[in-house]
């Protein structure tokens, strides 16, 4: 692990208080670091930087070294840790969070798949409200790695076989309003 | 051991769990135990300390007839009460019981099973033998008394006095400091509800202060414990406070009119306080205290010991009246001590330490200069309250300072002069630009204006001619006035005129006619005061001819200095050896040159001619300044002389060999210096006061003043002395004063530079504005004793000093405070009324705090203070509270939030956006490695949670130091026979079961000298301790050990070896029988008599020769 020094005059504070602004960061300054999140945690071990340490790095105002990271994106939302947590404070909505601004900043990690299967899914939602799982994957391995799409063809020969993936996506009534509602709640949150 | 059939032992082994049977064979024992001689039964048992364990010694003693028990177990300290009670309650004696330890000394010292359980029957065999040779002793109660001792008045302290005050029991509540309240009352806030720390104090401290139970004595100090249990003895020293208790009203007008500011310790020096003062406002007693720490080294190094500390605060007032009315109350000459003083003060000022002394004398000439300005009020003159007339003869600096004294005892003084003009040398010795006449002429004329008469062109012949007129006593103070010769060729010619005639001539108004070139001979005062004379009077070339080097001259160094910026020359290293003449007439002298040799008994190096370095200097006439004696054809010849020709005096009391005469300054010392003159006139004023009432001399004559000890120069900022402004030497021809004296500016400013070592410097100006004449500036310390029954020491802790931690930067760097430093700056009413300021006076906008600081750190304190956790946040929330967007960094290594609503107060704290930073920062420097650093303090460190080196610049840090034990709390520890434990703190009895109780009978520990501790677990202690020494009260007697000694009569010599020896004052001689006798009642059975007594005639009961031999025997089989 790099151990440069760390200066970080009053940036933390600038950097909590972003946290704090997207909806389920706002517990991090109450995180008392006892672990539990980490310890909690079944992909912790691939983790940069494991959920307890993230947060400690919010508040030490580590941003573009965390943001980069592949940390929050190998949360898989089992919410085994905002569960136990003692503090009450969800870390798995702070991840979250976090991943928000990693995107918008776009400090994005390309060493995790997971943003862009993020983008893909939201994209594919959004244009037809719901998802259409063979445009979406196929949009994903275009983006990511082709080749390793030869890895998941037998799970998607069996999904289609039993009926479950179609080749045609099915658009849902009203996909405009539904639009202008997504619009609506992205420039509610404080996207672009 | 002899067989005894009656005798029936029972043996009791226990396990203690696995504690002994763990290690120790106990059933071996118990069978070991049953061949031992007069044992009838022998068990082991798990617990033989709870009930079935008491149950089998019971039923033994009653099934069995057991007239002897022995239980082998766990220390007496633990439970030989216990078993002891069984025995009494079986009917018993308790003294027949005897205990065996094979715990604390046995099994728990080694793990070897076999070794452990030899030694564990040797010790019961020990127990048995000896137990076989026990008497029954009866126990006695003696009487509580019902009043109870409480040392400290800090919140503890207050507590526990309050809860026995309350059950209308006496309690004497002994505090230090000048106020109760402890360190409590110093708290902005308390931890975790944040109420203030005076709100909920300051009600409890006003109770003590007015309760009729309790007899608070402040200011005071616990010297000596006597007694015992139920009865102790102290003796308590009241100091001077120098301001009575029951007069003060507490206004306050006395500290507005104190010149003297100090730093408050109160405040840990953030703020000042006056050298009369209260800690704080809401101070109870609500009474002032003088703080004296003696006598500054000035007023000690003054021969006539004027009051200099107290006249230069009064000037950086700018009181220069008052100022004056403090030095007129030693001696009346102001403006000729501020001019010509060799002021010995100045050489031992403190401020010279740190860097150029005060300028005192400059300072005392100030005031005669601004009164001479503003004009002198006629002085009143003094009531004549004495009948016996003195005269004075001679009116010098000695006769005038022994008149001004002995005129104010009010004695009628007349002084005999014979010149024209009173003064003496003041007038006649020393030049006009030295010291104008009219300075000299208005003190004089403000010492007649009291009352003395001076008679002058009075020359006394006979002493019998002024006893006859009714004169009861006589100081004869005529001075050394004749100039000495050098004895060489030539000098009795026309033209050689010696110092003293010269100066006192040109004085008179009359022209010496010198020539133009002029040759002073010598190197003191009178040498350059001529030459400088000389040189005024338009001589073109005077030359100073001295045989010494520049260094040697006696003269002020300052004064040789202006001698030669006037133009005067010298020739050191040259000695005359005759005066040429043609006819009558001076044509030149004739000098040889000197070297410097060995130093001789003065310890200056003699001079030495060289042979054939002769020279002739051409002059017109010679000045010879060589020294002066006294004029012994002036003076009755029954006088007794030394081979100096000075008058011989007792050197205390300054008496001649003429009954009622006595002598003083130059007549008897030789040529000297005003102040020492003014001082032997009051030296002898104390003298003939005392003759002339019939009192002895010597007795209890005034003793010198003693220098106060320490002078703290912490903090003080080097600033050199004014520069004193003196004329132009172009402007000198005339005898106008050189130097011109300060302004009013300047005088302020150099008084100011004053340390006020003795902090009060006696101006008595609280004694003046006080209205109800509270003050006694002569109080003296009183001892009382009182009797009580129950002791509670509550003495408190220190906050750790931060200063060797050099890497914290603690008194280094601007801006890092101790916790408590800040606890007073954040206070409403401290020093900034609560306004947190950096020194520049802005506010820190981020500020570091930073826990555990001479805590849980080995190089200072193993131990965890307990509280620094919770105060650092508490601090922490404030500073946010008082400077609005201010962000704070909490450095800590744990966070120990143990106490009700501790955690939830850190979950808030956090939730406020305070930022925690685990990591024991490594260090803080000001040197910065960015921009955003520029100016700040940068604490270093790592912040472990993220596993990095960190720097966090900040603007302040407050270091959350640790509490350690009173500097002190070895000898309170000795005082009240406490232990300590390895932190230092005093030991409890049993750090669980019995916790504010110590091994000393009857005193109870509470509050943080106990260990570190917060407030409600203080107060919970505090009340503890009451209910404790309550119950005692309540029972009204107490059980006292029946193991005494006894004095067998018959053998007794009546050496009272024993009865000096006993610590418990136990032992008294009766004087009828000529023996020693032993009170059973203050016996604690120490033993000591029993090993001095070289007849052995005492023998400790419990203890006899019989039993101990017994057991060592028993031991070793």
């Amino acid at each position: 692990m790099t151990q440069t020094m760390v200066k970080s005059p009053g940036t933390e504070m600038a950097f909590i208080d972003e946290v704090c602004s997207i909806p389920g960061g706002e517990a991090v300054r109450s995180c008392i670091q006892c672990g539990m999140c980490t310890g909690s945690c079944p992909t912790a071990n691939k983790w940069d930087y494991p959920p307890r340490k993230a947060i400690a790095m919010v508040r030490a105002g580590l941003r573009n070294e965390l943001l980069s990271s592949n940390s929050m994106w190998f949360c898989v939302s089992c919410y085994s840790c905002t569960v136990r947590c003692p503090r009450d404070i969800k870390p798995a909505d702070i991840m979250h969070a976090l991943e928000i601004i990693s995107i918008r900043s776009g400090l994005s990690t390309k060493r995790s798949r997971t943003p862009i299967m993020y983008q893909c899914f939201v994209d594919s939602a959004r244009n037809y409200g719901r998802v259409y799982e063979l445009g979406m994957m196929i949009k994903l391995f275009m983006r990511t790695n082709p080749f390793s799409a030869l890895k998941l063809a037998p799970v998607g020969l069996g999904l289609f076989l039993h009926k479950r993936m179609p080749l045609k996506p099915s658009r849902i009534k009203g996909i405009a309003e539904l639009k202008a509602i997504l619009d609506k709640a992205r420039a509610l949150g404080g996207a672009k | 051991m002899e067989p005894r059939e009656e005798t029936k032992i029972g043996v009791y082994i226990c396990h203690c769990g696995t504690n002994i049977a763990g290690t120790v064979d106990v059933e071996a024992v118990a069978e070991f135990a049953k061949t031992l001689p007069a044992v009838t039964v022998a068990r082991e048992y798990t617990y033989m300390c709870s009930d079935p364990g008491q149950d089998l010694i019971r039923q033994d003693i009653k099934e069995l007839g057991l007239n002897r028990i022995v239980v082998a177990s766990c220390s007496p300290l633990m439970h030989e009460r216990t078993y002891r009670r069984v025995c009494q309650e079986s009917g018993l004696n308790p003294y027949l019981f005897e205990m065996a330890n094979i715990r604390e000394h046995c099994s728990w010292v080694t793990e070897d099973k076999e070794k452990a359980t030899e030694k564990a029957k040797a010790l019961v065999s020990a127990a048995v033998r000896r137990v076989y040779y026990q008497e029954p002793l009866e126990t006695k109660e003696v009487p509580v008394n019902p009043n109870t001792l409480v040392v400290g008045a800090g919140i503890a302290g207050i507590q526990a006095a309050l809860e026995i005050a309350d059950s209308k029991h006496k309690v004497y509540l002994v505090e230090r400091e000048p106020s109760v309240g402890g360190h409590m009352i110093q708290l902005d806030k308390t931890f975790p509800t944040l109420d203030c720390s005076a709100c909920i104090l300051t009600p409890k401290m006003s109770l003590v202060g007015a309760h009729p139970y309790i007899e608070l004595m402040s200011y005071s100090e616990v010297e000596e414990i006597s007694g015992y249990v139920g009865n102790f003895k102290a003796k308590i020293k009241k100091k001077a406070r120098y301001v009575d208790v029951d007069k003060c009203t507490g206004c306050g007008e006395c500290s507005s009119v104190c010149p003297v500011e100090v730093p408050n310790e109160f405040d840990l020096g953030l703020g000042m306080r006056k050298a009369i003062y209260r800690p704080f406002p809401q101070a109870v007693p609500n009474v002032f205290a003088i703080d004296k720490r003696g006598y500054p080294p000035c007023r000690v190094a003054c021969p006539a010991g004027v009051n200099a500390q107290g006249y230069v605060a009064l000037i950086s007032q700018g009181k220069f009246k008052e100022a004056l009315e403090v030095l007129r109350r030693t001696m009346p000459f102001a403006g000729v001590c501020g001019r010509v003083c060799t002021h010995p003060c100045e050489a031992e000022c403190e401020r010279g330490k740190v860097d150029e002394p005060v300028s005192i004398r400059s300072l005392k000439r100030f005031m005669a200069d601004y009164e001479m300005k503003v004009g002198r009020e006629k002085a009143t003159p003094i009531e004549r309250t004495k009948e016996d007339k003195i005269a004075i003869l001679g009116s010098g600096p000695a006769g005038i300072g022994c008149a001004y004294d002995l005129i104010r005892e009010g004695y009628p003084v007349t002084i005999f002069e014979t010149a024209p003009k009173a003064g003496g040398l003041l007038r006649y010795g020393i030049p006009e630009y030295r010291l104008p006449q009219k300075v000299l002429d208005n003190e004089i004329s403000y010492v007649e204006e009291l009352g003395v008469e001076i008679k002058t062109k009075s020359p006394v012949q006979k002493f019998e001619d002024i006893f006859n007129q009714g004169y009861q006593a006589i100081f004869l103070a005529t001075g050394a006035g004749v100039s000495q010769k050098m004895g060489i060729p030539g000098e009795d010619a026309k033209g050689v005129i010696h110092a003293l005639d010269f100066l006192k001539k040109t004085s008179l108004g009359a022209k010496v006619a010198l020539g133009e070139k002029v040759a002073v001979i010598g190197g003191g005062n009178a040498a350059i005061d001529a030459a400088r004379v000389a040189k005024r009077l338009g001589v073109k070339e005077v030359s100073i001819v001295y045989r010494r080097s520049r260094a040697e001259m006696p003269a002020a160094s300052e004064e040789v200095d202006e001698a030669e910026r006037e133009g005067v020359k010298l020739h050191i290293l040259a000695a005359p050896v005759k005066v040429l003449a043609k006819g009558e007439k001076v044509t030149g002298i004739q000098c040889i040159k000197m070297e410097l040799g060995e130093p001789d008994a003065s310890g200056r190096r003699r001079p030495e001619p060289i042979e054939g370095s002769e020279f002739d200097m051409s002059v017109d006439s010679v000045i010879m300044a060589i020294g002066q004696s006294v004029d012994k054809s002036a003076l009755p010849k029954e006088l007794e002389y030394t081979n100096w020709g000075t008058v011989v005096v007792d050197p205390a009391t300054l008496q001649t060999n003429i009954e009622g005469v006595f002598a003083g300054g130059d007549v008897v010392s030789g040529p000297a210096d005003v102040i020492a003159a003014v001082a032997a006139g009051k030296e002898a004023a104390i003298s003939i006061d005392r003759y002339l009432r019939g009192v002895d001399l010597k007795e209890d004559r005034p003793a010198p003043l003693e220098k106060v000890k320490d002078v703290s120069k912490e903090g003080v900022e080097s600033k050199a002395r004014q520069a004193m402004p003196t004329l132009d030497a172009k402007k000198r021809a005339g005898f106008a004063e050189v130097e011109l004296g300060f302004d009013e500016k300047a005088a302020i400013a150099e008084a100011k530079r004053c340390l006020n070592c003795g902090v009060c410097s006696e101006c008595l100006e609280c004694v003046k504005a006080c209205q109800v004449g509270a003050i006694d500036q002569d109080m003296v310390e009183k001892t009382e004793e009182v009797e009580v029954g129950n002791i509670i020491v509550a003495t408190g802790y220190d906050a750790f000093d931060p200063t060797p931690l050099y890497q914290y930067g603690y008194g280094r760097l601007d801006n890092v405070l101790s916790a408590l430093e800040f606890e007073r700056m954040i206070n409403a009413s401290g020093p900034t009324a609560g306004e947190v300021f950096l020194k520049d006076g802005s506010h820190p906008k981020t500020v570091g705090i930073i826990h555990c600081v001479g805590s849980r750190d080995e190089k200072y304190h193993e131990y965890c203070s307990q509280v620094c956790c919770m105060y650092s946040m508490k601090l922490g929330h404030m500073i946010r509270e008082h400077v609005p967007g201010s962000q704070i960094y909490e450095f800590y290594i744990d966070l120990r939030c143990v106490g009700k609503g501790f955690e939830e107060f850190y979950n808030r704290v956090l939730e406020e956006g305070t930022i925690f930073i685990r990591g024991r920062p490594a260090e803080i420097t000001d040197i910065a490695e960015s921009p955003e650093e520029e100016g700040k303090l940068i604490v270093i460190g790592e912040d472990t949670l993220i596993g990095r080196q960190r720097r966090v610049p900040v603007d302040m840090v407050v270091l959350s130091t640790a509490l350690e034990p009173k500097a002190d709390a070895e000898s309170v520890a000795r005082l009240f026979s406490l232990s300590r434990s390895a932190d230092g703190f005093f030991l409890e009895k049993h750090p669980k079961l019995d916790p504010v109780a110590t091994m000393s009978d009857g005193i109870f520990v509470v509050g943080c000298c106990q260990s570190p501790k917060d407030i409600p677990q203080t107060v919970a202690q505090a009340s503890a301790a009451a209910a404790r020494a309550l119950a005692m009260i309540s029972a009204g007697s107490i059980e006292i050990e029946a193991a005494t000694a006894v004095v067998d009569e018959e053998l007794c010599s009546g050496c009272k070896t024993c009865s000096d020896l006993c610590p418990f004052h136990a032992i008294s001689f009766d004087e009828e029988k000529q023996v020693s006798s032993i009170n059973e009642t203050l016996c604690k059975g120490c033993g000591v008599c029993v090993a001095a007594c070289p007849s052995g005639a005492i023998t400790g009961k419990h203890f006899t020769s019989e039993e101990i031999m017994a057991e060592i025997e028993g031991a070793l089989v």
